[in-house]
């Protein structure tokens, strides 16, 4: 799995969701979003994008690739 | 599901009247028909007659309501797989204490000198059943990609596992004097087979149980 930092965290709290919240919005379990923002899951494109449009920021910041 | 217990009792009746008028209709034939319809019909020969009405109609209709029984289970089946696939199956943990059926492979031991009966050792498979301890542990789990991704892993491990020792056994067997006979490594390999595919079927569980799990521990 490639490293990459993941930003998740700050961009769902600045939205005031909640894990579960988030969860329940983008259509996976609670367990993922948390493995996302320690970045020890790399998720699909669809999922990027929806939790992209969920928070409200670009991909690109959410997820930051070396 | 107020709705759904409307609908069975309306098709329960439609049964119950249905067969009913089945029942009169055979009634009536064989009082007044002489018991056309009712005892067997060389239909080559038959000519219609109105006082076969009755039985005809009574006839169709009851084909007709076990065809209708026929689609409606076929669709129950149908949707209850669509809503299977969101979550895994429902399932008691206690279920694993199947796996204890695989100890019946060791009455081969018994089976074979005593009636030349090899069946019993593929019981050993039934070990695999231990994998219900931990299957049942993940009942009703939303399956999303995360999910659905440890199990392809689970499985593609527990396969390789398998497939190794399936490999290294056959390459045991494949010598013919393992054993000293040819008979006995026959017997092994059915019993390695066995064991193997159980070994795969409870890796598969136990492993997708600890990735998930592990997961959620950290």
């Amino acid at each position: 799995m490639p490293d990459f930092q993941c930003k998740l965290k700050q961009y769902r709290q600045q939205k005031g969701l909640t894990q579960e919240q988030l969860a329940l919005q983008v259509g996976v379990r609670r367990e993922t979003i948390m493995r996302l923002e320690k970045a020890q899951y790399n998720p699909s494109l669809k999922l990027a994008i929806d939790i992209s449009r969920a928070v409200e920021a670009p991909i690109e910041e959410i997820f930051l690739f070396d | 599901m107020d709705k759904n217990k409307k609908k069975w009792t309306v098709v329960v009746l439609l049964g119950v009247l249905s067969a009913g008028l089945l029942a009169l209709a055979c009634w009536w034939s064989v009082q007044y028909n002489d018991a056309r319809l009712v005892a067997p019909t060389d239909l080559s020969t038959y000519v219609f007659r109105v006082q076969d009405l009755p039985m005809l109609l009574a006839g169709t209709l009851f084909t007709l309501y076990i065809l209708s029984l026929v689609v409606l289970l076929l669709r129950g089946i149908l949707t209850r797989k669509h809503q299977e696939r969101l979550t895994t199956r429902s399932l008691n943990p206690k279920l694993g204490f199947l796996g204890l059926l695989g100890f019946l492979g060791f009455a081969g031991f018994w089976s074979y000198p005593a009636h030349q009966d090899v069946t019993p050792f593929v019981f050993f498979l039934f070990f695999g059943l231990f994998g219900f301890f931990y299957e049942g542990k993940l009942s009703n789990t939303f399956m999303d990609e995360r999910f659905l991704e440890n199990r392809l892993r689970a499985q593609h491990t527990a396969m390789r596992v398998g497939f190794g020792l399936l490999f290294l056994v056959l390459i045991l067997a494949g010598q013919g004097r393992f054993l000293g006979s040819l008979e006995y490594s026959f017997i092994a390999l059915l019993i390695a087979v066995s064991l193997v595919l159980g070994l795969v079927l409870f890796l598969s569980e136990y492993l997708l149980y600890r990735y998930d799990h592990d997961e959620e521990q950290e």
